[in-house]
């Protein structure tokens, strides 16, 4: 409501007017593409084309590597009352498991385990940890009790544990003692963890306290001398795993081992499966560029390839039998309506 | 307007025909000639009263009685009953900011969902997220809205305390000595007086007691109040003015009504020195308008404040939603039907699967049913508290299927699609220099749907500048103008020049010149000297170079009346001075004063206006001019004359002209006495006022001798007819709705080439139920007997389609509207292709564009300028106001406002279509990638023992809609184009896509479900069947889940773009590596579980190929679809486009396109 002069005025309504420039007419160069067939058919075309020579060299990858699985939680407990069995601490739970190697395995092999029906994605499982505590320099103070590790926080008598929670606590235990032809091997267990794990997330001045003294053991002892950022094991546990089938890595041979040989591997099962109906197997596995022995990333490759080709000839047939010129302006829906009045 | 002077030192007022009602009956500082003296009469006397009761214990009781309805105000004795003179725009303080902004926010359903959702997660059994990140998004959100929205008060804010502060010279109060010393706005009080110097602005409603001019009169601009920028006129009582200038100060006591937000009504009157003096809206200046062309004025303050008139009509457009919002709900209650249904899918599972492994749960690692340091259950407390807690969990993390920020974003593209609507240069008008305004700001879509266009014709389709074609003057007509040369008057030196010339008749000129006392020529005199006097215009004059050269220019808010005195001017009658109490006239190089004693302004009822003039000669003559119907009834019966003039006023509105009939009739000494009497009487009264004028002016309007008639032409504006023909190409049915009678309507629809001579007329103009409800019934059958006639008709296509108008008369729709009968007029106006209503009331406008609004789902859009049509454009779907001549009201009331009618075909036809199409396609599209990213969270719950544990990391999941996928579709929404501007403009019918509701329907919510559960799949289950039995752990499987979800999203949204600009480039690309980098940043804050996994599943080749297959996979059925359709059934759209691109360049190709592609 001020005061305005005619010349301010003035300015003010030809300041009104819009300026021009292609962005606020909306006239910026663009490009338009139209899904002409030609390039139908030759995404289509192109798409089968690198998809599967991709799937069969994925397909050969995954062939070559050899893969070991022995299922061993069945027979490795031959007493009726499997869960009364593997709670018992004092009977000796070694198992002898023999393996015949179909074709030569070159060096490294990786050890895994692979549990079945364990859900270390369940929610109340994964949200029970505290990754502060696990590089704190302040994990000892009694004081810093840590309610996301609950139920496995602190011990019956309130004092705390260290690394808390149900994951740490369900330490996979089991261990495995390998011989090829009654010769002994070597396991590397070694570098099997992330180094950015080792380097960044489990502190080198952490030490276990009150592991698995909750009162209820859940797995595995750790030693109390060494720092967490090398209890490798520890930490490949904690790495959750995203599916209820999993395996994770144990260690690695480092030698390669010959067709037909006999591979005798001495297990301590101690790890409890049985009471929720899991199964536990070892993989031996020798390594490739596609990850472990899976078949399915190639014959997906070959098929969405294929698929392709296939709709690529599929177009080209359609176009032949129903051809339409682009931009025909007879086809537009009042045209059509035209000329089906004069019809 | 500093070049605006009055012609002579004394201002030249008047009050405007249709709103400044009564005139000053006592001309000032001059012996009175007839010497009338007139007993004031009781103001506040009920209406019915004839006999005027100046008892003193009168006024005082009914005083009382009607206390509530007026207030007393005390000249120069500031009272502090009424409300101050502070305004307040401001919503909040900063006390109250937070709660009431929280609260004006949570008012919005979908901010109360999101709400609900937060809450819930902070629940301890249900959070999901972690509680700071759960309540972030709607953090967010409140705080952006919330800082928006104290900018925009801190703003208001300082307007107000600007305004607050200003200064104005106040009286001082009676103890101190009388004089004006300055005082801030928000110190004045109602009964001040205070003082406005030229140019300044009014601080408050005042009424005007004494000017700069001697007469009292003062101009203001009311720019700032309604959008005209004519100055009106606006008058100080004589009693005042005079007190004023005697003793410096003013007494008395104003009574006047209580506020309202009648902008053009105010009734008041003062008691001064004993007497009463009546004040109407000629004597009240009101807030925010601007004092001009007068040195000073005084008023005191009636209105302060929050009471004032400005402040009263504070109140934005009406709120409208949009079609799709409307239909996105339906969508929206489907989307919470799934929603609940997955998330009883997940809790019943989640129950199942505990109830099968009930007694293993404690020796279950990954469950652990106890606490030993309590030895209690931990977190577990049975299967149906399980399913509960599941169900609301499950709640919290599916909830973006309902997509909140959908809301926002369609808010952020309505705005952009403003903002280039704005800047669209097609639609900034040059001659007005008006663009365009978005004024509703949620209903840009509904421009792209419209069915039915409803238009006023005045000052719409035609430029309502009227110009002087043709006079009928006693029976005889001349209408061979040609010569345009003007005539100037010479007075002091000074040449005097009116500013427009009218081509004038030469016979008519000879014989007004030549004449003598010959009586025709009298005849002629007295019609120019009617054209010249009975009106409303103030003649301004304007400097020109030539310092001896002035322009005379008419400034008066009828165009008719401003042609009317054009044209008496070439003919040598100039109208240079107007005061309150005579107008000055220039008759043929005379100068000649003639003193209003009275005037009757026009009002709808009488269809006329009437001046009694005192002339130079000591006669007293009343002029009347009005429309014919209202005229004729008036006459002497001189039947020669009469039909004569009949004759001449039909050729005239053949023409398409607009015509006025013009008479008078001389008074004698006893009738004008009489006459003043009453006059007196009616306009002091306060209550009734009106009807006692009209009283007073129908008695007085009798017996009239009809001098001649008049034809205006109402000049089409720019492109109409072209724009109509556009707009009917469209699709949509163009009606004509306006107050001008039949045969105006009837040629104006021919001349914007609505109406051809091919049509088939239905006219229904009766006066009568019964036979309004024959007609009809006529009409029907007729209809009908032509439906079948063209149906056979199209058999054969010599005589395809009979095309109908329907003529219908405001009188007939007084029995129709709100009756049985509009059903059968519905019916009939629905087979009609055109329709014109004529005579129309504003209410009629509404409740015509009401019968088609309430039985059809078609989009109706209602254009019009005026006042009147205000009513019309709040009833229709979309209403848009021409900001043209007939002041503001119409803008003010508007949806969108524009210069010209012509723009609605840009307007409709390529903005509208771009809006509709962006925002069904934007709608569509967020519903689509959320579902896509809920259902990929919802297969992986499968498979976690059903815990609605998320691999994607919970911040991935709520940047998910908030950063990852939200830009390019608001981008999108606002730039792309499916069709160039030329190409919609070329084929309106492409205009059809919206009126087919063709981009936003049920089907392609199902298609872009389907393929939402598609691509869902294919993002989960590759990387499943993939990764079974390895060693991956969940982050960084979710890395992969998130990465591969919304670079599908992105691309989805890549290949529905039709045009790609360096913005929307940057955008999508854009999007996806900002994806990427929040992926890299969250998984570098080590106390997070994912720390490190995006490195170290993309340092594998296997990442890599799933990335590649996925994105592959789920679109290859989009892809399928979308070439398929637009190569077998393509849309208008899509032939345009490729027309676009290709052009007739195909033609010669057709046979080769399967060919090429085989080679």
């Amino acid at each position: 409501m001020s005061v305005s002069g005619s010349e301010s005025e003035a300015s003010r309504r030809s300041s009104k007017k819009p300026k021009y420039s292609k962005f606020t007419q909306q006239e910026l160069p663009a490009c338009k593409p139209l899904l002409t067939p030609g390039i139908v058919i030759g995404a289509f075309s192109l798409i089968g084309i690198v998809f599967v020579p991709i799937g069969l060299a994925s397909l050969s990858a995954s062939q070559e590597i050899v893969e070991l699985v022995d299922r061993y939680d069945e027979e490795c407990v031959t007493a009726s009352d499997k869960i009364g069995f593997i709670q018992d601490t004092k009977v000796n739970k070694a198992c002898t498991r023999k393996i015949t190697v179909p074709k030569p395995m070159k060096g490294p092999i990786h050890i895994y385990y692979q549990l079945e029906n364990f859900y270390q994605n369940h929610r109340r499982y994964v949200k029970s940890r505290s990754d502060q505590q696990l590089r704190s320099k302040d994990y000892k103070d009694p004081k810093a009790v840590i309610k996301s590790c609950d139920p496995e926080a602190t011990t019956g008598d309130g004092s705390l544990i260290v690394p808390c929670g149900l994951i740490a606590w369900s330490l996979f235990n089991d261990t495995y003692a390998f011989s090829v032809n009654k010769k002994e091997v070597q396991v590397n267990k070694k570098n099997i963890a992330w180094a950015s794990d080792k380097n960044s997330k489990f502190g080198s001045d952490v030490f276990p306290i009150n592991f698995q003294k909750g009162g209820l053991i859940g797995g595995g002892n750790l030693n109390d001398k060494l720092p967490l950022s090398e209890q490798e094991d520890l930490i490949v546990w904690m790495r959750t795993a995203a599916l209820p089938t999993f395996r994770k890595l144990y260690g690695r041979i480092e030698s390669d081992i010959m067709a037909s040989d006999e591979i005798t591997v001495v297990i301590q099962n101690n790890y409890n499966t049985y009471s929720f109906g899991g199964t536990k197997a070892l993989v031996l596995s020798t390594a490739s560029w596609i990850g472990g022995k899976n078949n399915f990333i190639g014959i997906a490759y070959v098929a969405v390839g294929g698929i392709c080709l296939f709709l690529a000839m599929g177009f080209v047939v359609l176009y032949v039998i129903k051809p339409r010129t682009l931009g025909d302006p007879s086809y537009l829906s009042w045209n059509k309506e035209d000329a089906g009045y004069s019809h | 307007m500093s070049s605006d002077r009055p012609l002579t030192d004394a201002a030249s007022p008047h009050p405007p025909a249709s709103q400044l009602p009564p005139p000053q009956p006592e001309p000032p500082v001059r012996a009175d000639p007839l010497g009338f003296s007139v007993e004031v009469p009781d103001p506040f006397r009920p209406p019915l009263r004839d006999q005027p009761d100046p008892t003193a214990s009168q006024p005082e009781l009914l005083q009382q009685e009607d206390a509530a309805e007026s207030r007393a105000v005390a000249v120069g004795e500031p009272s502090a009953e009424f409300a101050g003179n502070a305004i307040r725009t401001a919503k909040y303080s900063a006390l109250t900011f937070l709660p009431r902004n929280l609260f004006e926010q949570f008012r919005r359903l979908s901010y109360l969902y999101f709400l609900a959702i937060t809450v819930l997660n902070q629940l301890p059994q249900v959070a999901v997220f972690g509680r700071g990140a759960s309540a972030l998004p709607l953090a967010f959100v409140l705080l952006v809205t919330a800082v928006k929205d104290a900018y925009e008060d801190l703003r208001r804010h300082r307007s107000d305390r600007a305004e607050n502060n200003r200064l104005a010279a106040v009286l001082s109060a009676p103890p101190a000595a009388a004089e004006f010393a300055p005082r801030k706005w928000k110190h004045l009080r109602v009964g001040d007086v205070v003082r406005v110097e030229s140019s300044e602005t009014l601080p408050a409603d005042m009424v005007l007691l004494a000017t700069s001019d001697a007469t009292g009169v003062a101009h203001v601009q009311t720019v700032n109040l309604d959008g005209e920028t004519n100055l009106k006129t606006r008058y100080a009582r004589q009693e005042t003015q005079l007190r004023f200038s005697r003793d410096g100060g003013v007494g008395g006591v104003l009574h006047c009504e209580r506020p309202n937000r009648n902008i053009y009504g105010f009734q008041a009157n003062l008691e001064i020195d004993g007497k009463r003096v009546s004040l109407g809206p000629s004597n009240i200046v009101l807030r925010g308008c601007e004092l001009k062309n007068t040195a000073w004025a005084i008023g005191v303050v009636v209105y302060a404040g929050k009471d004032t008139k400005v402040m009263l009509n504070n109140s934005g457009p009406p709120s409208k939603r949009s079609r799709l919002e409307t239909q996105l709900n339906r969508e929206t209650v489907i989307l919470s039907i799934m929603l609940i249904g997955m998330c009883t899918t997940a809790s019943v599972l989640a129950g199942i699967w505990v109830l099968n492994h009930r007694g293993e749960l404690e020796f279950t690692q990954f469950f652990r049913e106890k606490d030993y340091t309590t030895g209690k259950n931990y977190n577990y407390y049975g299967i149906g508290m399980q399913i509960f807690i599941t169900f609301l969990m499950a709640v919290i993390v599916y909830q973006v299927i309902i997509p909140i920020s959908l809301y926002i974003s369609m808010e952020m593209v309505r705005l952009g699609q403003a903002y280039f609507m704005g800047a669209d240069l097609d639609l900034y008008d040059k001659s007005s220099s008006s663009k365009f305004h978005c004024r509703a700001l949620n209903i840009n879509e509904d421009l792209g749907q419209i069915k039915y266009v409803f238009s006023d014709k005045t000052g719409t389709l035609t430029e309502n500048k009227m110009v002087f074609q043709c006079a009928s003057v006693h029976g005889v007509d001349y209408s061979s103008a040609k010569d345009t040369s003007g005539y100037s008057v010479v007075v002091d030196d000074l040449l005097f020049t009116p500013k427009m010339a009218v081509r004038t008749d030469p016979q008519l000129l000879k014989m007004l010149r030549n004449g003598g006392s010959d009586e025709e020529a009298k005849l002629v005199l007295d019609f120019f000297l009617a054209l010249a006097a009975c009106n409303t215009i103030v003649p301004l004059v304007l400097d020109t170079k030539d310092p001896r050269q002035k322009l005379i220019d008419y400034q008066g808010e009828s165009p008719d009346e401003q042609a009317l005195a054009y044209a008496a001017a070439s003919y040598g009658i100039v109208l240079v001075e107007r005061t309150s109490g005579y107008v000055m006239i220039d008759v043929l190089g005379d100068r000649q004063r003639f003193d209003i004693l009275g005037l009757h302004e026009f009002d709808s009822d009488r269809k006329r206006m009437s001046v009694i003039i005192g002339c130079p000669d000591k006669t007293v003559k009343l002029y009347v001019k009005g429309a014919d119907s209202s005229m004729f009834g008036i006459t002497n019966k001189e039947l020669d004359n009469v039909l004569a003039t009949k004759a001449h006023l039909h050729k005239y509105s053949s023409l398409g002209l607009r015509t006025l009939v013009v008479g008078m009739r001389e008074l004698s000494q006893p009738e004008f006495l009489d006459w003043q009497s009453a006059y007196e009487n009616a306009s002091t009264s306060v209550l009734g006022r009106g009807n006692l004028l009209r009283s007073v002016a129908t008695n007085i309007e009798g017996n009239i001798h009809i001098l001649g008639a008049t034809g205006i032409e109402d000049k089409l504006q720019d492109g109409v007819p072209e724009a109509i023909e556009s707009l009917r190409q469209a699709g949509m049915k163009v009606w004509i709705l306006t107050g001008d009678k039949q045969e105006t309507a009837i040629s104006i629809g021919y001349s914007c080439k609505l109406l051809t001579n091919d049509m088939t007329q239905i006219v229904i103009n009766n006066s009568s139920k019964e036979s309004c409800k024959k007609s009809l019934e006529e009409a029907l059958a007729t209809t009908k007997e032509l439906r079948v006639a063209s149906s056979v008709g199209t058999l054969n296509p010599e005589s395809s389609g009979v095309i109908l108008a329907l003529i219908v008369d405001g009188n007939s729709l007084v029995y129709i509207l709100e009756t049985e009968l509009q059903e059968e007029l519905f019916k009939v106006a629905t087979e009609c292709s055109v329709v014109l209503c004529c005579r129309m009331a504003p209410l009629q406008k509404a409740g015509v564009v009401a019968l088609i609004k309430n039985r059809t789902d078609d989009m109706t859009l209602a254009i019009g300028d005026g006042a009147n049509d205000v009513s019309m454009i709040q009833m229709a779907d979309v209403g848009v106001g021409i900001s043209g001549q007939e002041g503001g009201q119409a803008v003010m009331a508007s949806d969108f406002s524009m210069g010209q009618f012509r723009f609605l075909v840009p307007l409709l036809l390529v903005h509208g279509h771009w809006n509709y199409q962006r925002m069904g396609y934007m709608i569509l599209y967020n519903f689509y990638k959320n579902a896509t990213f809920v259902l990929v969270l919802f297969w992986y719950v499968l498979y976690t023992s059903f815990t609605l544990t998320t691999a994607i990391n919970e911040w991935s999941s709520l940047l998910y809609t908030v950063l990852y996928t939200s830009l390019p579709t608001i981008v999108v929404g606002i730039l792309d184009k499916d069709l160039s501007k030329s190409t919609l403009l070329a084929y309106p019918k492409l205009y059809g896509t919206g009126q087919r509701n063709e981009k936003y329907n049920v089907n392609l919510f199902v298609l872009n479900m389907l393929e939402a559960l598609w691509q869902s799949l294919v993002v989960f289950y590759i990387p499943y069947f993939a990764y079974r039995q390895s060693t991956i752990d969940m982050s960084s499987l979710g890395d992969l889940w998130a990465l591969a979800s919304v670079i599908i999203v992105n691309m989805q949204l890549a290949m529905d773009i039709f045009r790609w600009n360096w913005i929307i480039h940057a955008f999508v690309w854009g999007t996806i590596a900002a994806t990427a980098i929040c992926l890299f940043v969250i998984d570098s804050i080590w106390f997070l579980p994912g720390y490190g996994a995006i490195f170290h599943v993309m340092g594998t080749g296997l990442f890599w190929l799933l990335l590649l297959i996925i994105i592959v996979a789920a679109m290859v059925p989009h892809f399928v679809i979308k070439a398929f359709t637009e190569h077998f059934n393509p849309s208008d759209s899509q032939i345009a486009r490729e027309m676009e691109k290709f052009g007739a360049l195909n033609q010669v190709n057709r046979a080769e396109i399967p060919m090429r592609t085989v080679s």
